[in-house]
């Protein structure tokens, strides 16, 4: 019961209140007996009493005390169950709250390589849906199990003192109950695991369906996507069937056994009321309490059957919970605030998914030097700034800054000291300013204006009707290939990083722009390292260094002028197709 | 465009009313069948139930004082008959409801998904995703017990009700009414709650979108989060978000649970009232012992369908929110849709003509004034020209993602508004800025331009676009897995990918919007190659801001603020002097 320890444990804080509200829980079970014995002295005394008559009118106070006892007593049992109830609230709400917390940050955590291997849809699930199963287990079934457990076995005690055979006789159904159950548990786990499955399916087609809402409509495939998404609803829909079906088959035994308690009672307290084994009185004390038992034993089906929903799910979570980053900081990190930002490359090799991505590189970029990255689309490049902010950790060899390998830093201290404007841009479903003002929080609002103007975004912004409080949509929905480039660069600028990472940042901008923005970054007011990945010789041209990647490795490097001179060269190549282009240009521009 | 994001909660633009119900019904009525038989069966069983403490009043009053033991066993057989009666229907009559409830459920499900595919991008773009697909999977899930068994029991416990009446009324009309002196203050507890909760509950589902929608984008978006060191201002924000909706539940849930308690005191006094009014008003002369008791028994069958349906109560203002929100969702507007009796489209050619074509997203701003031109069949058109202009908004029309405010968008002379969207975009090639692929096989995700295209169609359409090369190197060549997203996949690759999607389809009329913009310069040679062919009896609509891109189309138009300023070849535009020619000569020279 590795779930059951994992939720005391996130009960932390709560563990008083919960207890109590189980003992709050338990009194108040224990009162749900009380009631009878007073409406068995009232009918043993008024009713079914030789002297019934005289008492009503001679001990009428009596009969005002018990009645009043029953209002009395029914108010006090009100108010502890509310007490109880909300105590079972407040706790499981603190558990899921922690949980979820918890869970987010360490979602968060994850490698890239985590998020390659889950969908989103499928941890929304987990942090939705299944955390819900928690907080039913937490907030009803534990509760319901403890009331179960304290209300029969207090009567059992409260039946055998009244009277053992008549207990006995009673009991006698209840082994059958537990073999029942006990069946029906291992029958109904399977289907559970198999109905979160579908429900996380749900939620990453429908997922899908909503991000890629502009594909679909460009490709007129509604039809197609709702077909599938029948499919998928109407599997989640039989899984469902499936596990309240299991139930159904095990009910009706489950049910009979413990409504035949009510046959068992009659036949065997008659016979014992005829030859005087009990007064008419406990008869009715019996027959008043026998929901007492056979209740208990009605639930225990359902609890497990919600067990084993909590079951499967919490697994799910736990999973989650527990999930840790291969690339995390070591205990022995070097602290360093400041960096100058000197990158270096030592025989580097990576892989993913066995294919060979980088295959020793090696390179040094001095602080303050610029350095362009150039090659074939799937050469490498995007991964090779990806492990500077070690995104991912070399297979081989090791990547230094700073002359540290990165490995040695502080995750968090070496990421501040890097910007990146990402190829693929993601932006917030959050205002202009919140969203170039990412790295802080606090950033002025001039601070945010100065970058939005060094990447040329302050021109467009302004236009927007609510400028820099615009909300823009989910990933940047809504604007363009441009202009999301040049939000994505300011808020890199932003950072005032030691190591600035351009990653094909101006691709969807015009020339007019790229323009602007370039000079803007020869001029920038802080000192930093920078790494552009380009297309146009344009771009590159003016580095310190030129690195031409080819299947993950090194092919050229030099500078401009030095690559130049290798005929055979990629950079020559490239060179020479938009040099045609630059032809054209100088002899217009003459 | 009002846009939301994941600290503002929904506003719901219509006030609470029975409709959202009524309409929650008529997906009932469609398996009004079963749901009548279920119901059927539930009364059957309910009789046979009632008649329980007939067969139990008989055996106390007779056969147990008459010590009649042959009467008695006979009683208690009958007593069993009519449990086996009972949980035999009741069995039944659960099959038959939960296969209701899910299937109903199934249907909501698939409406609002089927909805959701009519929208346009703007609905998709304004508000965060996560709020989106917690109505599809969440919410609509919330609702399937209260339309299934809730409604059934609702009726049932009606049904209980009423026949618990009958029966008190026939055993002893006097103390039938102290049983129900009650209903009154039941009644002031349920009003004097009910807008509150209902309130509450909205309260609920919206802090609940909130944390969603975060939690949504915190996933999506981890990858800045880490770059940008952001995980602790996330978390807090997460952690607020939790917040938020924990008192938001504890507030509703209180509510809630103030109810049952009530009912409890309320059905207490009454049964202490039995007693006091059964034997000091009315009398033991006139009420047999027997009676009183039953009396009792009744009192608490009486109260127990009350308290049903006072959780029903609970559960209905709970999902009410929800189908408010399913609803709202189902009756947002579609802004493009087919007209009434719209025709296919015939075979385009892929003459395209503007007529005085005026547009604006929101009535404030005008994007496109007064735009008109035209393009031959089979002509390349490059749209040059600042960002914000309206290029990607020019395209967007072409292929109807929006609808033009005033003027006509023809193309081969047929105005496209008179044609299906279906038979209008199947036939186009759009290709966005945003290159998503989907999770599944490279070879599904190139399959989806054209459903039953053969492996060797695909390898064609691959190498077209040269990515076959790439895509061959992959472990398992056309079978590897994308992620979502493509994690995996660089930016160039996905937008190969992406490009063969389109080219699969045969697209009459291209539209390339910053399709290229990641491909590396030689890739792109090369593509130009393979396109050039591919172009040739197209019509084709590319924003590029590559020079090699555009130079090479039929006709460049240069879009300002203004509209179409300048329209020709390359060499006539640079002839001009004008705009075209001030941008491309922006181009720094080598």
């Amino acid at each position: 019961m590795f779930q059951i320890k994992w939720i005391w444990e996130n009960l932390k804080g709560y563990r008083g209140r919960y207890i109590s509200a189980l003992c709050l829980t338990v009194m108040t079970q224990v009162m749900y007996l009380i009631n009878p014995i007073f409406i068995s002295n009232i009918v043993d005394t008024f009713i079914y009493n030789d002297n019934a008559l005289d008492n009503l009118t001679n001990n009428r106070r009596l009969l005002f005390f018990l009645c009043g006892g029953i209002v009395v007593l029914t108010i006090i049992k009100a108010a502890m169950q509310f007490t109880a109830n909300m105590m079972y609230e407040l706790s499981s709400q603190g558990l899921i709250q922690r949980i979820k917390n918890y869970l987010f940050r360490n979602v968060q955590k994850q490698d890239m390589s985590y998020y390659n291997r889950n969908s989103t849809g499928d941890l929304m699930t987990r942090l939705t849906g299944d955390l819900d199963m928690v907080r039913h287990a937490a907030a009803w079934v534990i509760k319901a199990l403890a009331e179960s457990l304290v209300l029969f076995t207090t009567t059992t005690v409260y039946f055998f003192v009244l009277d053992p055979l008549m207990a006995i006789c009673l009991l006698a159904l209840t082994p059958l109950i537990f073999i029942i159950t006990n069946v029906f548990r291992k029958q109904v786990g399977p289907l559970y695991v198999d109905l979160r499955e579908r429900m996380s399916n749900l939620n990453t087609k429908a997922q899908e369906n909503i991000a890629g809402n502009r594909v679909i409509r460009a490709f007129a495939r509604e039809e197609y996507e709702i077909e599938k998404f029948k499919e998928t609803n109407a599997n989640f829909a039989k899984a469902n069937k499936t596990a309240a079906m299991s139930w159904l088959k095990f009910f009706p035994y489950i049910e009979t056994t413990a409504q035949g308690l009510a046959v068992v009672q009659l036949v065997a307290g008659g016979i014992f009321v005829m030859n005087g084994r009990i007064t008419m009185g406990e008869y009715v004390a019996f027959s008043g309490l026998i929901w007492t038992i056979s209740n208990p034993m009605r639930m225990v089906g359902n609890l497990i059957n919600d067990l084993q929903r909590f079951m499967a799910s919490a697994s799910k979570i736990i999973e989650v919970y527990y999930s840790r980053p291969f690339i995390v900081d070591r205990a022995e990190a070097v602290d360093r605030h400041k960096f100058i930002g000197e990158v270096e490359f030592k025989n580097v090799t990576f892989k993913f998914n066995n294919t060979v991505i980088l295959d020793d590189v090696s390179f040094k970029i001095n602080a303050g030097e610029t350095v362009a990255v150039m090659g074939e689309t799937g050469s490498g490049k995007t991964t090779l700034i990806n492990m500077i902010p070690r995104f991912y950790d070399p297979y081989k060899g090791e990547v230094l800054v700073d002359g540290v390998n990165v490995r040695f830093l502080k995750l968090s201290q070496l990421r501040k000291s890097i910007g990146i404007a990402m190829q693929d841009v993601l932006l917030w479903s959050d205002t202009i300013d919140s969203n170039i003002a990412f790295s802080d929080i606090d950033m002025p609002e001039e601070d945010v204006k100065y970058f939005a103007g060094l990447s040329d975004a302050a021109g467009f912004i302004e236009k927007m009707e609510e400028d820099y409080k615009t909300i823009i949509g989910e990933r940047g929905v809504g604007l363009s290939g441009g202009q999301k480039q040049r939000i994505s660069l300011a808020r890199a600028l932003a950072v005032r990083p030691a190591i600035l990472i351009l990653d094909d940042t101006t691709s969807a901008v015009d020339f007019e722009t790229e323009k602007i923005i370039q000079d803007n970054l020869n001029s920038l007011d802080y000192k930093c390292t920078r790494i552009i990945i380009a297309q146009r010789i344009s771009s590159a041209k003016d580095a310190d260094k030129i690195i031409i990647l080819k299947n993950g490795r090194i092919h050229e490097a030099g500078t401009h002028e030095e690559l130049l001179r290798n005929k055979d060269g990629y950079y020559y190549e490239i060179y020479n197709l938009q040099h045609g282009e630059e032809e054209t240009e100088r002899e217009v521009a003459v | 465009m009002a846009r939301n994001k994941y600290n503002i909660d929904e506003q719901l633009e219509s006030p609470f009313d029975i409709r959202h119900f009524k309409r929650a019904l008529i997906y009932v009525a469609k398996y009004m069948k079963r749901m009548l038989i279920s119901l059927f069966l539930s009364i059957t069983a309910i009789v046979a139930g009632l008649t329980a403490p007939y067969i139990t009043q008989y055996a106390i009053d007779r056969s147990i004082p008459d010590k009649n033991i042959p009467e008695l066993l006979l009683m208690a057989f009958l007593l069993l008959l009519t449990i086996v009666v009972n949980i035999v229907l009741t069995t039944i009559r659960s099959r038959i409801i939960t296969a209701v409830g899910q299937d109903i459920i199934a249907d909501i499900r698939i409406d609002l998904f089927e909805h959701l595919q009519k929208l346009s991008f703007e609905y998709f773009d304004s508000r965060p995703h996560g709020k989106i697909l917690i109505r599809v999977v969440n919410y609509v899930n919330g609702v399937s017990d209260m339309l299934s068994n809730g409604i059934v029991n609702f009726v049932l416990d009606l049904f209980n009700l009423f026949f618990i009446i009958i029966f008190m009324f026939l055993m002893h009309w006097k103390m039938a009414l102290v049983v129900l002196a009650g209903v009154p203050f039941l009644m002031a507890v349920v009003f004097g709650i009910k807008t509150r909760q209902r309130k509450a509950w909205q309260t609920v589902s919206n802090k609940n979108s909130n944390q969603n929608a975060y939690l949504h984008e915190g996933i999506e978006g981890v990858r800045v989060t880490q770059l940008f060191v952001r995980e602790e201002v996330n978390e807090q924000i997460f952690g607020e978000l939790t917040e938020a909706s924990r008192k938001a539940w504890m507030k509703a849930v209180a509510l809630n649970n103030t109810l049952w308690p009530s009912l409890d005191i309320i059905s207490a006094s009454i049964s202490a009232a039995i007693y006091i009014v059964g034997l000091l008003i009315i009398g033991p002369a006139s009420v047999s012992f027997g009676t009183i008791v039953a009396m009792g028994g009744y009192a608490s069958r009486f109260w127990q369908p009350i308290m049903n349906i006072a959780n029903l109560f609970n559960t209905f203002i709970n999902s009410i929110s929800y189908l408010e929100r399913i609803f709202e969702t189902i009756d947002e507007p579609v802004t493009v849709s087919d007209k009434d009796g719209a025709a296919e489209l015939p075979p385009i050619k892929g003459d395209i003509r503007f007529e005085n074509v005026t547009f604006s997203y929101d009535e404030s701003k005008v994007v496109l004034e007064d735009l008109s031109f035209s393009v031959k069949a089979g002509e390349s058109v490059a749209l040059v020209g600042p960002t914000g202009a309206g290029k990607t908004t020019i395209v967007n029309l072409i292929s109807r993602f929006y609808n033009t405010v005033s003027g006509r968008v023809l193309i081969d002379d047929n105005d496209i508004s008179e044609y299906t969207l279906k038979s209008l975009r199947s036939q186009m090639g759009i290709m966005l800025q945003d290159s998503f692929v989907f999770s599944g096989t490279v070879a599904d995700n190139i399959r989806y331009g054209k459903l039953d295209a053969g492996e060797e169609e695909i390898v064609n359409a691959c190498k077209t676009v040269c990515a076959d090369e790439f895509i061959k190197e992959f472990e398992k060549g056309y079978e590897t897995r994308i992620n979502e997203r493509g994690a995996a996949l660089s930016q160039g690759q996905k937008q190969l990918i992406s490009f063969a999607r389109t080219l699969i389809s045969d697209p009459k009329i291209l539209v390339l919007d910053e399709a290229t913009s990641s491909i590396d310069a030689k890739t792109e040679k090369l593509l130009q190659q393979g396109l050039n062919e591919l172009l040739k009896g197209r019509t084709s609509f590319i924003i590029a801001h590559r020079l090699s891109t555009i130079r090479n189309c039929d006709k460049i138009m240069y879009v300002s603020n203004m509209g179409i300023t300048e329209c020709g070849t390359h060499e006539e535009l640079l002839a001009k002097k004008g705009d075209y020619y001030r941008l491309y000569s922006a181009r720094e020279i080598a």
